[in-house]
């Protein structure tokens, strides 16, 4: 409920006991003060007092129906002062009547079912469970992966005829140009050229919009279509049990060549360790180090020799997507202002729109979400001042500051159309990640335990992080840079992992540790033989009957031996 | 009298619900500086309280179950009528002297719970239940007292129309309520009981608040609600007492309102002979299984199948929403969520779900009235094949299980008579049921050991509390139970009473780890756990808790090291090649009784065999556990063996058990002898030796009267006497093999003993008990010669104590003859 200031308040009385024997001509008076509302045991107190005042044992009874009945007698007197301090306030209406009615008002209405305004689940869960329903029937998973690949198909589609076009518009342009640049001075002037240049980008704009809105249309009905087959082939399933394909009533038609799913490992190398942690009760993790071009993990689909063929992972994501087993990727951005026009961050945001969202918003409506929260988060930074333990005060103050995402800040985005993830973390991080020497109070490493955190109270079991907190090989990252980085985190993820292990969450049953591709072999053995050393990886079972059987027979032959030397004998 | 058929249909007896606990703000810590303890592991820790709590008036509660994501699921006791149901939605008028029967049972009920420091808050006529003979029984007692007060929930508890003005007040800023609030709601039931009408029915949430609040202008508030249910004039032909009794309930002046304590003996409840009234009683057939106690039927419906979450999910009270669509968008790096939806499944619906029982009736079916109640001696004469599977199998097996609960019930129930009977069925295995309880009996707990714990002053600051308040957050904290802060809170206790009441020790690391099995065990039972560890500690670990124990634990590594040998000669000499020396690893082992090294549930198989055992039994433990890990410590030098031993791997538990009876079994009691073991007498010849004496011999010693007893016992054994053939044949030990062995030849590295008969003889004996004897002041040759056989691999040597002279006073000795 609110503060929790008042809430032990305890209120000190003293208990007086008098105390007299024959020997003694007056009586003594024993003085013990006793915190109201009383916690524990009379029988006890009274022992203590006993032993305090060195008082002989015999009056321990009537000690202790004494101090039973002050503790009692107290204890009403406190809550009768509480109960007349409230209902004085209620009459004298020092307390606003509007504010308690509000208040419990609220209380019921947000955290109790009977009274809550909104029963039921919501729109999005109905569609939830509708589709996981589907995924999880047979036949159906069929249909929905034909279906989605066909809508991707012609989004693609469409975005090759755009480039195209595009293509084809900025040569025509280009030649224009530069035949009115040629002739400049001679059958062109300066103002033409202006004219021209202005016209260019107004066809460009033109076309560019032409071809988005068509986009954008399209999108739309294939999302609206889809959701509508997603709810109409559930409510059919349920009419028929058992034999239904929806393959019939699908909104593509009849998808001819089916898929061919890569059987090509994605990842250059990996190497994957079962490990306990805990010291008593011990709870298996699953660790894999691997070497991979990050966006290859999400990308539909792949290109392999010249063909275009699935991403293998695709399915089980697709089953998964509204279960309590949820996968996560860490990417790092080093913009602070959520644009994704460059870098690594445009080319996820292509992969994301080179596909209909059919479950979400589209990573565009994401972001203006996020920029909203943000506002909210950087007021309450602004007035609520530090609330951190573990950042230096210098940085809070400059973080308190700023009106942007800071390092360390992280933003989820959510994606049904990625390959082998659910869900994108974006940290943003700064240049200080380059040194070789951050520690584990920097504010990356922070980020990341939040995002622990998180996963295990939404429900992600598998989480993929690259180990170098970077996702491009660079110059700099020297063997020695890479170990020291590689170590740092892993045993920082440890130790987060442990502290998870206590909140009683969702465990994290796979940590996937990523590695740019094209590290050098030699490196990627090193960090390999690195996780058992900080992890303690499980020792395999080792079936013994076997050995057991071959040790009785040695003793058997010993006997054997045994017994024909003392015939000997 | 009832008539008991295994025929007669079980009704359900359980009720189920299920709440969530607050979630804590982002980043918080302690003041500890450890992350605060999740709010639902502080309610369980506080809910246990509540199974304590036995009245004839409340429903029993029997399980709290902590769940993922801060749910909590509360088993109790459930009747399905209600003053509620009763009534017809109170459209029954009653007889008066029904009410006040009822009326007066609350309050006793009240009472009862008042003088457990418990208030209900949640009064309801819904919560009010009656059993089969009309019995009053309350219900959602303990929602009020298990949350703190409401402190670790986000929802309101009661019911808004019964709750009284200054509770809207003080809730609101976490004041506790007191005992009055409840005199409040009762007599608000009361009054819709009597006038036959509901108070505000149609009202709404807002509208009732407001009227509550106003309520404090009045002068006589039972009259003005009287007045607002249409029934005013019917209030006023009551009878005067009742309506003094109202008045006392709903009083806005709290100084007037009385507490249930004075409610119950208001002058109403003698006015009038409600005693007469029929009770209802049950006459038809009733099935053995409810002649049970309730905790017992509980758990075995449990074993039976029964599965409480999935009773909750059929009536839809469990369903969960895809957490896809209630993630957050935004992490701050301080640690704030943003953007994330709250999952409309974790409001409160106190729904109550029954559990049906027909799995657990269906699985026992077959079973007569006889096996309800059996005659104790009897009990044995069944062969069950279940005796033979697996523990764990047993312990998951219904029938089992069944049997078990019978008959230790009974067992313990006549303690300490037929103790030898109780332990003849706790070697075959304790029923986890009744492992705190059996356990106790084992260690021979007896007595007022409550008014002893009670006389203990556990409260005065000492010198270790410190340590102890650093231990405790540590000490088994993956178990929910002993991670809650009122778990702590009573480990703290029991330990420092242990310190107070044995001045003698001091506290070292561990000794929590080896308290924390007996608090949970006896978790609402300090006292017993207090017992159990003084016994516990007193046979098992006895002076290793002095301030200077370097000699008691000094000798116990050592028997470990001896026994090693003894059993496993090449382990043995591969560790002591190594330098690889128990002290390395095996301290907190013994000095914990392994219970820092497993987890509970490990500890508890572990313990079940140990406490049956005698005070050596421990080192058979930790030679069991290292030939497990035989094969990796044969291969690994010594900074791999480190390694393996700081972060032990998973050990099977119940090989361990089984192995180490197999090696208390080989083993003659001399082997283990210690010199601080606890025990009432130390013959003349046992090895009574000082660690620097036993430190040098790589062998352990044997006394005669374990050699005069392995004459008569079935094991093998050879006794070597090394003496030269003069004095062998003169006199020695009859059966004994005379092989000859200079000090100065044992010295050379490569020695090796020349074959001859007595050699062939020595190598057909491997495997035998080896007694090596001479002369006592030959101790060195002894002790090299001793050590040149475990060289040699031969399993089970040792050497006799005292030497051949001791042998003088038994008169076994006799001129050998020769071949």
């Amino acid at each position: 409920m609110n503060g929790t200031k008042d809430y032990d308040k305890k209120y000190q009385e003293t208990f007086r006991y008098t105390f007299a024997t024959l020997k003694i001509p007056e009586s003594y008076i024993i003085e013990v003060p006793v915190d109201i509302p009383f916690e524990g045991s009379v029988n006890e107190l009274s022992h203590r007092i006993i032993n305090g005042f060195n008082l002989p044992l015999y009056v321990i009874e009537e000690l202790s129906s004494e101090l039973q009945k002050f503790i009692d007698k107290s204890s009403i007197e406190v809550y009768n002062r509480q109960t007349v301090e409230a209902i004085d306030c209620i009459k004298n209406e020092t307390i606003e009547v509007e504010d308690i009615v509000k208040y419990w008002e609220k209380a019921f209405k947000e955290e109790t079912f009977s009274f809550t305004d909104n029963k039921g689940p919501s729109n999005d869960q109905l569609f939830a469970s509708a589709f996981h329903k589907l995924a999880h029937s047979g036949p159906s998973l069929d249909a929905i992966l034909h279906i989605e690949y066909g809508y991707a198909q012609a989004v693609q589609d469409i975005m090759c005829r755009k480039s195209r076009q595009v293509k084809s518009l900025t040569k025509t342009q280009t030649e224009e140009m530069n035949y009115a640049m040629d002739g400049l001075n001679n059958y062109s002037t300066e103002e033409d050229i202006n004219a021209l240049a202005l016209k260019h980008f107004d066809d460009q704009t033109l076309i560019q919009g032409k071809w988005n809105s068509r986009l954008d249309t399209l999108k739309q009905e294939q999302r609206t279509g889809y959701r509508e087959w997603v709810m109409k082939s559930v409510e059919e399933m349920q009419g028929v049990d058992g034999l239904y394909s929806p393959i019939g009533n699908s909104p593509v038609g009849v998808v001819a060549n089916g898929f061919t799913i890569s059987n090509m490992s994605l990842y250059d190398m990996e190497e994957s360790f079962t490990i306990h942690l805990g010291s008593q009760m011990k709870s298996t993790h699953n660790i894999r180090i691997m070497s991979a071009d990050t966006l290859n993990l999400l990308r539909l689909t792949l290109h392999e020799n010249g063909t275009v063929v699935h991403h293998p992972q695709r399915l089980q994501t697709v089953l998964e997507l509204y279960s309590q087993d949820l996968k996560g990727l860490i990417l790092f951005i080093d913009t602070n202002n959520l644009d994704f026009y460059s870098g690594l961050a445009k080319e996820f945001f292509d992969i994301c729109e080179g596909s209909t969202e059919f479950h979400f918003n589209s990573l565009q409506d994401q972001l203006e979400i996020i920029k909203s929260d943000l506002k909210v988060a950087v007021e309450n930074r602004k007035y609520k001042g530090p609330v951190s333990n573990f950042l230096s005060p210098e940085l809070q103050a400059r973080r308190n500051k700023s009106k942007l995402l800071q390092c360390g800040d992280v933003y989820i985005t959510k994606h049904s159309n990625l390959a082998s993830v659910h869900l994108v973390f974006h940290m943003v991080i700064d240049d200080s990640l380059k040194s070789g020497d951050i520690n584990s109070r920097h504010p990356v490493i922070l980020g990341l335990r939040n995002i622990l955190k998180t996963a295990c109270s939404y429900d992600i079991t598998m989480i993929t992080i690259p180990l170098f907190l970077t996702h491009e090989m660079t110059e700099d990252m020297t063997v020695p840079w890479c170990q020291k980085r590689a170590e740092l985190v892993l045993k920082c993820v440890k130790g987060f992992m442990i502290e998870s292990v206590s909140l009683g969450g969702s465990e994290l049953k796979t940590i996937q540790f990523l590695v740019p591709k094209g590290i050098s072999e030699e490196v990627f053995g090193i960090l390999a033989t690195m996780v058992p050393t900080i992890f303690r990886v499980s020792t395999p079972l080792v079936f013994k009957s076997s050995e057991t059987e071959i040790n009785s027979q040695i003793k058997n032959k010993k006997n054997t031996k045994n017994k024909r030397n003392s015939s000997s004998k | 009298m009832t008539c008991n058929c295994v025929d007669a249909p079980v009704p359900p007896l359980f009720g189920v619900q299920t709440l969530f606990a607050a979630q804590h703000t982002s980043e918080s810590c302690g003041a500890n500086g450890l992350p605060l303890t999740p709010n639902s592991i502080t309610i369980l820790g506080r809910a246990q309280k509540l199974r304590t709590l036995n009245h004839p008036n409340l429903v029993l509660h029997l399980d709290f179950i902590r769940k993922q994501h801060g749910r909590i699921i509360l088993v109790s006791q459930y009747f399905k009528r209600s003053l509620w149901t009763e009534t017809n939605n109170y459209l029954l008028l009653l007889p008066l002297e029904k009410v006040l029967s009822w009326t007066h049972r609350v309050l006793d009920a009240l009472t009862y719970l008042n003088s457990n420091g418990v208030v209900h808050r949640f009064l309801t006529p819904q919560y009010i239940l009656f059993d089969d003979e009309d019995n009053v029984k309350l219900f959602n007692y303990g929602l009020y007292y298990m949350t703190n007060s409401g402190k670790n929930i986000t929802f309101p508890i009661g019911k808004l129309k019964y709750t009284a003005p200054e509770v809207l007040v003080l809730d609101r800023d976490s004041y506790k309520s007191g005992p009055k609030t409840d005199s409040w709601s009762l007599g608000i039931i009361v009054l819709e009981l009597l006038l036959g009408a509901q108070l505000w029915p149609t009202l709404k949430l807002s509208q009732i608040i407001r009227k509550i609040l106003s309520l404090t202008h009045c002068t006589d508030v039972v009259m003005r609600l009287a007045r607002e249910m249409g029934r005013l004039t019917m209030y006023q032909s009551l009878p005067d007492e009742l309506k003094d009794f109202l008045g006392k309930c709903i009083c806005m002046d709290v100084k007037k309102r009385l507490c249930p304590k004075e409610l119950f003996h208001h002058k109403i409840f003698s006015a009038y002979e409600y005693s007469k009234i029929l009770m209802n009683k049950c006459y038809s057939c009733k099935h053995p299984l409810r002649q049970m106690k309730l905790d017992q039927v509980y758990y075995l419906w449990k074993l039976a199948g029964g599965d409480v979450e999935w009773a909750l999910k059929k009536k839809g009270l469990l369903r969960n929403e895809s957490p896809i669509l209630l993630l957050p968008r935004l992490i701050i790096l301080e640690g704030t969520l943003y953007g994330n939806t709250r999952n409309q499944s974790s409001l409160l619906d106190l729904q109550i779900v029954e559990l049906p029982l027909d799995l657990l009736v269906n699985r026992l079916q077959h079973l007569k009235i006889t096996d309800y109640d059996p005659l104790i001696d009897q009990v044995n004469k069944q062969n069950d094949t279940t005796e033979k599977l697996p523990l764990v199998i047993r312990e998951k097996d219904t029938e089992y299980q069944f049997r078990r609960i019978i008959l230790f019930d009974r067992l313990l129930a006549a303690f300490p008579f037929k103790l030898d009977k109780l332990l003849i069925e706790a070697k075959k295995d304790i029923p986890p049921f009744f492992r705190g309880e059996v356990w106790a009996c084992l260690l021979n707990v007896c007595g007022d050991t409550e008014s002893i714990y009670m006389s203990i002053d556990k409260e005065t600051a000492g010198v270790t509390d410190r340590q102890i308040e650093v231990d405790i957050p540590r000490c088994h904290q993956y178990n929910d139970l002993l991670s809650s802060s009122v778990a702590h809170k009573k480990l703290k206790r029991v330990l420092k009473a242990w310190l107070v009441s044995h001045p003698k020790y001091v506290y070292w690391q561990g000794l929590d780890s080896l308290c924390a099995p007996f608090v949970y065990l006896n978790f609402c039972k300090e006292h017993v756990s207090y017992a159990c560890l003084t016994a516990f500690v007193k046979k098992y670990l006895n002076d290793v808790f002095l301030k200077d124990n370097a000699a008691v634990i000094r000798e116990y590594l050592i028997k470990l090291s001896h026994l090693i040998a003894f059993h496993d000669p090449q382990l043995a000499n591969h560790l002591d090649e190594k330098g690889f020396i128990p002290d390395l690893f095996a301290i907190p082992w013994f000095l914990t009784m392994f219970s820092h090294v497993f987890p509970l549930h490990k500890i508890f198989h572990l313990w079940d065999k140990l406490l049956l055992g005698d005070s050596s039994y421990p080192l058979f433990v930790g030679l069991s556990i290292l030939t497990q890990l035989r094969s990796t410590l044969l291969n690994s030098g010594f900074n791999e063996c480190i390694l393996l031993f700081s972060d032990l791997p998973e050990v099977d538990i119940e090989k361990c058990v089984l192995e180490s009876s197999k090696f208390n079994d080989a083993t003659p009691r001399s082997i283990t002898f210690r010199k601080y073991e606890l025990r009432t007498e130390t013959r003349e010849y046992d090895p009574c030796l000082m660690y620097e004496v036993l430190q040098n011999e790589f062998s352990p010693r044997i006394s005669i009267y374990d050699l005069v007893e392995l004459k008569s016992s079935s094991l093998k054994f050879l006794v070597l006497d090394t003496r030269p053939q003069e004095f062998y044949i003169e006199k020695s030990i009859p059966g004994s093999l005379n092989i000859h062995v200079r000090e100065e030849d044992l010295v050379d590295e490569n020695f090796d003993l020349a074959p001859c008969p007595e050699l062939s003889a020595l190598v057909n004996n491997r495997g035998s008990i080896l007694i090596v004897v001479d002369n006592v002041f030959e101790l060195n040759k002894v002790r090299s010669f001793c050590r040149f056989l475990v060289k040699k691999e031969y399993p089970k040597v040792c050497s006799l104590h005292g030497g051949i002279e001791a042998l003088e006073n038994f008169n076994i000795l006799v001129p050998a003859i020769m071949y």
